[in-house]
């Protein structure tokens, strides 16, 4: 896909955030084009859950900037974030597990307008055939993974500029996990842009346009999908110097 | 051992600057008791009474202070210990269902009663939550009352009964005055003595770094039913007190006003003080004396001022007061730990052998957190345990200091299993630690933080602290040197008397491994020490690990730094999914190509 | 005698319970239990008793204006004591700010209205004083109309549903983007109104007296201790369960001995079950 000549959709630069004392980012730069997959790489205690919140509004900057569709989103928190289209599936798969998947989806579009709720949450259920049938049941009657498809499908009933999904692979099997990762693919088509963080790197490349690896707060690869010698530069990237 | 011209004048500074320290707590405590003498003195009687009413409460609340303020527990309903020293003092004076005891002696059986009872109000702190406990201590102020109205046979119902009259010298009111000061006078000294103890540091380690108090081997219920046996007496002995001060009691003098009264002193006064709540206490008496008028809004006033200070300045008078730490700190310190001292600091026998876990199991909420591990960690080695989110690295800790105990499996260390679930024991046995995030005293200093690690080796008694007898004072002279030692060697001997919260987040975690070599263990773990830290600090902190290995004590890291595992560790373990994956020298980890799949997935 | 044991003791359970389910509604938005809960129960009566008798509104606007009061109440909670302390990491700090507000609204009712118990109006004048009389089945209409009106939101009214999911993960709801803070105020403004409406129904019982404000307190407490915090079902069981015994301790070992042994059974029971009989919320320390 041609990186675009125009204004990338997000736009962070310089960001520094932690929690209370502890400093986790200490200045990271990234871009996301309009429709682009981005896939954000990286060991554990890295700084990629933090990222992504800190993006979304969860969590407070400490330095830096970030731009997205055009708008300054310092100070924001995750309701604007979400209201001007960035939708940040948590990791975990967190749904709320008393209620049903009708409801969870109805609760995801929280603030899109009465009359097109219904519309968006079977737009959403449409990706995930096998939540759409059990609509009526709790969340509690989910299997591990079909949370993590509601969630997903929590994330794109506001019909999202950008969608974030920390980790959607964690504690599901193989095939479940290419189902999530088939639908990425599936949104990119529709216009979507989608910034995967990801554990297992084999998969997250398949599907992504661009990959950045963060180690210790900072970004310490920045490269298009398709380059040669991605597997040992990761390696090095993760692990520091090569074995001795 | 040959101490250096230098470590010599640095032991001379040290007592100079306790010497210095203790004389700038003392001061002004004392100065307040000289200014109390000359009251009756200066003014007329009317005052008088109003200063031994002040005194009278501060019999009480200088020592609910202990279970307020340094332990955090939020016994509102105190005013029941009050009226039961009262009545107690009272029916035993008046003679009503024994022969009339002497007024000292009445005092003195109140005083037990109010310890026994003390312990029974304090019991629910042990169970329950901070809210439920409040209200509890509530129910009981009620309940007292209300047999008070009750039991008229006794208490003289709703009619109330004579308090008692002292002998002479003590029937003036100057003399009771005096009598009253003197008690107070003791009280603080007592209170202070505890303040300055393992005792008192093991409160406020309990009440705002729990799981910390417990690896480092304090004994929670213990210490909390020795301070309500303490403060029960005292509060029944003041009640006894303010029995003689009215001259009459009735249930009705005993209102719920009274008792918010003795709690907001300690908080405006400021948690973990003594003069903040003195001084909260006079002022709260006096208050009503200017602002007559008021008379009627006076708990109302009480409520906006608790509200003012929870809002606004939650460390109350003390915090106020505290010159000392509103110097500014130099903004870019660095921490130069001094590698050598850390000999002195760990020198201890350590014949012991390794950790083992064999077999080890344990789940929440159905999920196996750690599914059957086998680990040795050898003695005077630096074990490193790593492995992907969610592998079990934490919990293995857990299970090892004893907060968590296996479904399955056990865990020895040198040869006898440590008994699952009690992590009060792992400090004496030898097991010390650090955590994730830290789990620090934020409103004590730095000093005070590190001494918490070797409460274990006190040996003075409970009395013998709070009488400051010879074994107390040179408990604490011998653990104030270590812990001087130990921030020497991490090399933050110049924030000694900083208040902790005031520390950048590395220094904390610095800090944190000197509180665990307090404990002189034969093994420590540390839980993601690098975390946070520059680059530079993980180097330092590198090689003060290796320097705790030399000496002999077992090291157990988890860690996600790779550069800092491969470089200091003697053996690596690699977890996944709660199971060992591969087991070997970092050399062997680095190409072990399952690891390296695990850590990049696929 | 038992049928006037049941008759008050449902009547009197009924408002412990709703004092219970206004706790309950707090804890639910906010992880904090409120002093004020108690004190709304108060301000039920006073309210009432004041707009109705002393201003000789008609009881109908007399209940809105209560509602409205106690809402704003709610409202006031949660900006001055609740909201503040929830940034800072220490948990206790949340229990003295809502004992000094509750302290304060005590203190001023009493100053301003009356430290004795006042008249409460008849609501409907059913009943002419037997145990059929509308004091005794008045709270427990109003505690089930309550509950039925509690469940149509929770389940059929999206803000509703935004309430439950803001107490079982608060920070997955606001990820979602759920005005997280706005449903907290609402959520206190209801927990106000529930209180409010508590004291209301229980007013010929209770009458307008200041001295409630701590009695329910503690008695509204008991349910949420016995049924687990956060959960209103249990709430429910427990302050019916409460009301029964205590009437029955009154009317067989009279009045103070009566609460003794009320509070043994709480002490007791808490310390066997500190997370209530039913389970509630827990957190994990390590």
């Amino acid at each position: 896909m041609p990186i675009s000549a125009a204004e990338p959709l997000l736009d962070i630069h310089g960001l520094e955030a932690g929690y209370g004392k502890i400093a986790v980012l200490h200045g990271v730069d990234m871009t996301i084009g309009a429709g682009e997959v981005v896939t954000l790489l990286g060991p554990n205690g890295a700084g990629k859950t933090t990222l992504l919140r800190a993006i979304s509004g969860l969590v407070p900057w400490n330095a830096g900037g970030v731009t997205f569709a055009g708008l300054n989103i310092a100070g924001i928190g995750p309701r604007e974030t979400a209201r001007r289209g960035l939708a940040h599936v948590i990791e975990g798969h967190r749904i709320f597990t008393n209620q049903t998947v009708t409801d969870n989806l109805l609760l995801a579009g929280y603030d899109v307008p009465r009359a097109e709720r219904d519309a968006r949450v079977d737009e959403a259920l449409s990706y995930f055939p096998e939540i759409a049938a059990k609509r009526y049941d709790r969340g509690s009657t989910l299997s591990g993974g079909q949370q993590q498809m509601l969630a997903v499908a929590q994330g794109l009933v506001r019909q999202p500029k950008l969608l974030m999904l920390d980790e959607p692979s964690a504690g599901l099997s193989p095939v479940l996990v290419d189902r999530v990762l088939a639908v990425v693919t599936k949104l990119q088509k529709t216009g979507t842009a989608v910034l995967l963080v990801e554990q297992l790197i084999e998969k997250a490349l398949a599907v992504a346009d661009r990959v950045y690896a963060l180690a210790q707060g900072k970004i310490v690869l920045q490269a298009s999908t398709d380059e040669a010698d991605l597997p040992r530069r990761l390696e090095q990237a993760y692990f520091g110097s090569e074995a001795a | 051992m040959a101490l250096s011209s230098e470590s010599a004048a640095g032991a001379m500074q040290e007592k100079s600057l306790a010497g210095v320290g203790s004389w700038m707590f003392a001061g002004p405590l004392i100065l307040i008791f000289c200014l109390a003498l000359l009251v009756p003195f200066v003014t007329n009687d009317y005052w008088v009474l109003i200063a031994t009413r002040a005194a009278i409460y501060w019999v009480l609340v200088g020592a609910l202070n202990l279970v307020i303020g340094f332990a955090g527990q939020l016994a509102i309903g105190y005013v029941a210990l009050l009226t039961l020293g009262a009545y107690s003092t009272s029916v035993l004076v008046a003679g009503n269902v024994s022969p009339p005891v002497p007024v000292f002696a009445a005092l003195a059986i109140a005083g037990v009663a109010g310890a026994i009872f003390g312990v029974i109000v304090g019991l629910p702190a042990l169970r329950l939550r901070t809210f439920y406990f409040a209200i509890s201590t509530l129910g009981f102020a009620t309940i007292i009352t209300q047999i008070a109205l009750a039991w008229q046979s006794v208490t003289g119902g709703g009619i109330g009964l004579p308090g008692p009259e002292m002998p002479a010298p003590f029937h003036t009111h100057g003399g009771f005055y005096f009598f009253c000061l003197a008690v107070a006078a003791l009280v603080t000294w007592m209170t202070a003595n505890i303040a300055h103890s393992r005792f008192g540091r093991g409160l406020i380690a309990v009440r705002d770094a729990d799981v910390a108090a417990e690896a480092t081997g304090i004994r929670k219920a213990r210490l909390l039913m020795t301070i309500f046996v303490f403060t029960g007496a005292s509060a029944a002995i003041a009640g006894g007190l303010f029995a003689t001060l009215q001259t009459y009691i009735t249930p009705d003098a005993f209102t719920f006003d009274l008792s918010v009264l003795f709690f907001i002193s300690i908080l405006i006064g400021g948690r973990g003080s003594i003069l903040g709540p003195l001084l909260g206490t006079v002022i709260l008496t006096l208050l009503p004396e200017f602002a007559a008028p008021l008379a009627a809004w006076s708990t109302f006033l009480h409520a906006v001022l608790l509200l003012v200070i929870v809002l606004v300045a939650p460390g109350g008078i003390a915090a106020l007061l505290d010159f000392g730490n509103r110097r500014a700190l130099r903004a870019n310190r660095t921490i130069v730990p001094k590698v050598d001292l850390v000999g002195r600091l760990l020198a201890a026998d350590k014949a012991k052998s390794g950790i083992a876990l064999r077999g080890v199991v344990l789940s929440f909420l159905g999920v196996r957190a750690i599914d059957g591990v086998d680990l040795d960690v050898e003695a005077g080695k630096i074990h490193g345990l790593i492995g992907p989110n969610g592998s079990g690295k934490t919990t293995i800790l857990n299970v090892i200091s004893g907060f968590y105990s296996p479904e399955a499996g056990s865990v020895a260390l040198g040869g006898e299993a440590l008994k699952p679930g009690d992590s009060e024991s792992r400090a004496s046995q030898g097991i010390a630690r650090t955590f994730q995030t830290p789990r620090i005293v934020g409103e004590a200093s730095v000093l005070q933080n590190v001494m918490i690690g070797g409460t274990i080796h006190g040996q003075s008694a409970f009395i013998e602290s709070l009488l400051s007898l010879p074994r107390h004072r040179s408990d604490e002279r011998k653990l104030r040197s270590e812990a001087m030692t130990a921030l020497s060697a991490v090399g933050l001997e110049s924030l000694a008397d900083i208040r902790a919260d005031r520390l950048q987040h590395s220094e904390l975690r610095f800090m944190e491994i000197a509180r665990a070599c307090m404990a002189r263990p034969a093994f420590i773990l540390l839980d993601e020490p690098a975390a946070g830290l520059s680059a530079d600090e993980i180097l330092r902190l590198g090689q003060f690990v290796k320097a705790i290995s030399r000496q002999g004590t077992g090291v157990l890291l988890v860690e996600h730094h790779a550069d800092l595992i491969f470089d200091i560790c003697d053996y690596v373990t690699v977890l996944n999914l709660g199971r060992v994956l591969a087991q070997g020298t970092p050399t062997e980890i680095r190409v072990h190509k399952e690891v390296i799949s695990a850590y990049l997935g696929g | 005698m038992l049928a006037s044991i049941i008759a008050s003791g449902l009547a009197v359970g009924a408002v412990y319970a709703l004092i219970g389910v206004t706790y309950n509604t707090m804890f639910s938005a906010s992880r904090v239990m409120s002093f004020t809960a108690g004190q709304l129960g108060m301000l039920g009566g006073v309210f009432g008793s004041l707009f109705v008798l002393r201003l000789g509104m008609p009881l109908v606007v007399g209940l809105v204006l209560m509602l409205v009061c106690c809402a704003i109440v709610g409202l006031i909670t949660e900006f001055v004591a609740v909201r503040p302390v929830l940034k800072s990491l220490d948990q206790h700090l949340y229990v003295l700010s809502t004992l000094a507000l509750a302290l304060m609204i005590q203190q001023v009712v009493a100053v301003e209205w009356s430290t004795e118990p006042q008249a409460f109006p008849r609501v409907f004048g059913i009943g002419g004083g037997g145990i059929l009389d509308e004091k005794f089945w008045l709270p427990v209409l109003t505690c089930a109309a309550a509950i039925c009106a509690l469940e149509l939101l929770y389940r059929r009214t999206l803000t509703g549903l935004a309430f439950l999911a803001i107490a079982e993960d608060n920070f997955a709801a606001r990820a979602l983007g759920l005005p997280e803070r706005n449903l907290r105020m609402a959520s206190y403004a209801l927990a106000g109104m529930i209180g409010g409406l508590a004291g209301f129904s229980g007013g010929q019982l209770l009458l307008a007296f200041v001295a409630n404000g701590p009695l329910l307190n503690f008695y509204g407490f008991v349910p949420v201790a016995l049924g687990g915090l956060g959960n209103n079902r249990g709430a429910i069981v427990g302050g019916f369960a409460l009301g029964l015994f205590q009437q029955a301790a009154n009317f067989l070992v009279g009045g103070i001995f009566a609460s003794v042994a009320v509070f043994m059974l709480f002490i007791i029971v808490l310390l066997a079950a500190p997370r209530g009989l039913f389970g509630g919320h827990l957190a994990r320390r390590v």
